[in-house]
């Protein structure tokens, strides 16, 4: 099913639109490396174009502009500033994160381009031993969540950069490692996208944090009934960013 | 001469637009005047391709102006996509935080400009409708059933070369074949939101597609 016949349906539905979520998320992966898939979403994107015209032009919200000008300031200024959204290019962040993970530089280019997701605080603080950051991603197209950890200070912050809460559903912070009994522990509830959400992890020794497996599952409002993770999860594990 | 004519008639009817829903959101006349200015004196292509260049210089007087131009337009897209301003609202920031980080990107032999910027915004409404979609389009409040307008007034198409071949094309679908394609892109509706429109099972409404899509290729040519 991979054959010029399958390539120009799946590229036409995903210009038209109506491929599902799963679907989506294939294509857009699979739009990176593959060229003749490049080439027939072009094309239908550019035969298609015509419809827009059918979308009357609506005036925007006031206000609408100046908080673009914001985004665009804070990031530009490595610092986002109290209450702005986080917006990301995330297979932009993809690629750097996949160049830096085999390059020796790491440490310093992780430390110092995530600052702009980890906020201007941990920015001025000297590097330490301890950080580490953790990407997590459902798939290979879309990173969903940003994590960060401070063994120094026994705090790990989390930031939703690209998944959205399905309305009635909240996400959760699991950790899982053979050393903590069996099956993931709950850390807590991811809440909100703006601000950082901070967690104690004071109660778990540093060396089996720094190992642990990590994971964000979406869950009925509230937290998961079971105490285990009960929807989809996200996994990822800890990159060392300095020391 | 009569493509003269059509651009004026087309610049016409956005003022008319434009001028209707600042009426209906209340704001005074100096707001309507400055929007007829900026969209009267915004309508080329070339205009767009040389703001999109400014911008890749990180000019931000040419962002300004791009999004004067440009914002209604991408706005009527995402929100016929999300219907939910609230929504719709948000994506439309993140649409132009990436037009100003993409601007190098752009290729003017590849694309026109505002093909360029509704893709991004069409992506990224589709991405968000998908992952989110809280509101089916049967549990929308009354009077705000968009889908169930008469069909649509396709005739809009023919002002542009690529248009009126798409237009022409389309022409040849059956009519409920047609509007399943013209609703699917315009509301970004998934297969199984066509499937409740126009009641016909999953499997139908893509074997549709995928039929219709490949009578218009065949029609429309490379």
């Amino acid at each position: 099913m991979t054959g010029p016949a399958h390539i120009d349906d799946l590229a036409a539905e995903y210009v038209l639109g109506t491929l599902s979520t799963e679907e989506r998320v294939a294509v857009s992966a699979r739009l990176q490396r593959e060229l003749p898939l490049q080439a027939a979403v072009a094309y239908w994107e550019k035969r298609l174009a015509p419809l827009d015209e059918l979308a009357p032009p609506i005036v925007v919200p006031i206000g609408l502009k100046s908080r673009i000008d914001h985004k665009i300031a804070a990031v530009a200024s490595g610092a986002i500033a109290g209450g702005s959204v986080v917006t990301l290019d995330v297979h932009d962040l993809q690629r750097r994160l996949r160049h830096w993970r085999t390059s020796a530089l790491a440490a310093t280019a992780i430390a110092a381009s995530l600052a702009v997701i980890l906020g201007a605080r941990e920015m001025v603080r000297p590097p330490l031993e301890q950080n580490f950051v953790a990407v997590f991603q459902k798939d290979d197209a879309s990173p969903s969540f940003v994590m960060s950890v401070d063994l120094a200070s026994r705090t790990l912050s989390v930031r939703r950069v690209a998944a959205d809460v399905p309305s009635g559903k909240t996400f959760q912070l699991w950790i899982a490692s053979d050393k903590l009994g069996v099956g993931p522990q709950s850390l807590g509830l991811v809440e909100d996208r703006v601000t950082e959400v901070k967690k104690a992890i004071s109660g778990i020794d540093p060396s089996i944090v720094q190992n642990a497996l990590f994971g964000v599952s979406l869950e009925p409002a509230g937290g998961s009934p079971t105490g285990k993770p009960t929807g989809p999860v996200f996994h990822a594990k800890l990159i060392q960013t300095s020391g | 001469m009569l493509k003269l004519f059509l651009s004026i008639v087309r610049i016409y009817f956005v003022l008319t637009v434009s001028v209707t829903h600042s009426d209906r959101h209340g704001s005074g006349a100096k707001f309507c005047g400055d929007y007829f200015v900026q969209y009267a004196t915004m309508t080329t292509a070339q205009d767009l391709v040389r703001l999109l260049q400014r911008i890749a210089l990180k000019e931000t007087a040419a962002f300004s102006e791009l999004y004067e131009a440009t914002s209604a337009k991408l706005y009527g897209i995402v929100l016929r996509i999300l219907v939910r301003r609230d929504l719709a609202d948000e994506i439309l920031q993140e649409v132009y935080v990436k037009i100003w980080e993409r601007a190098g990107d752009f290729d003017p032999s590849r694309a026109s400009p505002i093909t360029w910027m509704a893709t991004i915004a069409r992506n990224r409404a589709l991405d968000e409708a998908r992952r989110s979609k809280p509101v089916s389009l049967e549990d929308m409040p009354a009077g705000f059933d968009v889908v169930s307008e008469a069909p649509l007034a396709l005739e809009m198409l023919t002002q542009s070369e690529d248009g009126q071949k798409l237009f022409d094309c389309l022409q040849k679908l059956e009519v409920e074949k047609r509007e399943v394609v013209v609703q699917a892109y315009l509301h970004g509706l998934s297969r199984e939101a066509l499937s409740k429109r126009f009641s016909r099972p999953v499997p139908t409404i893509k074997t549709w597609l995928h039929r219709s899509l490949a009578q218009l290729k065949d029609c429309i040519g490379p």
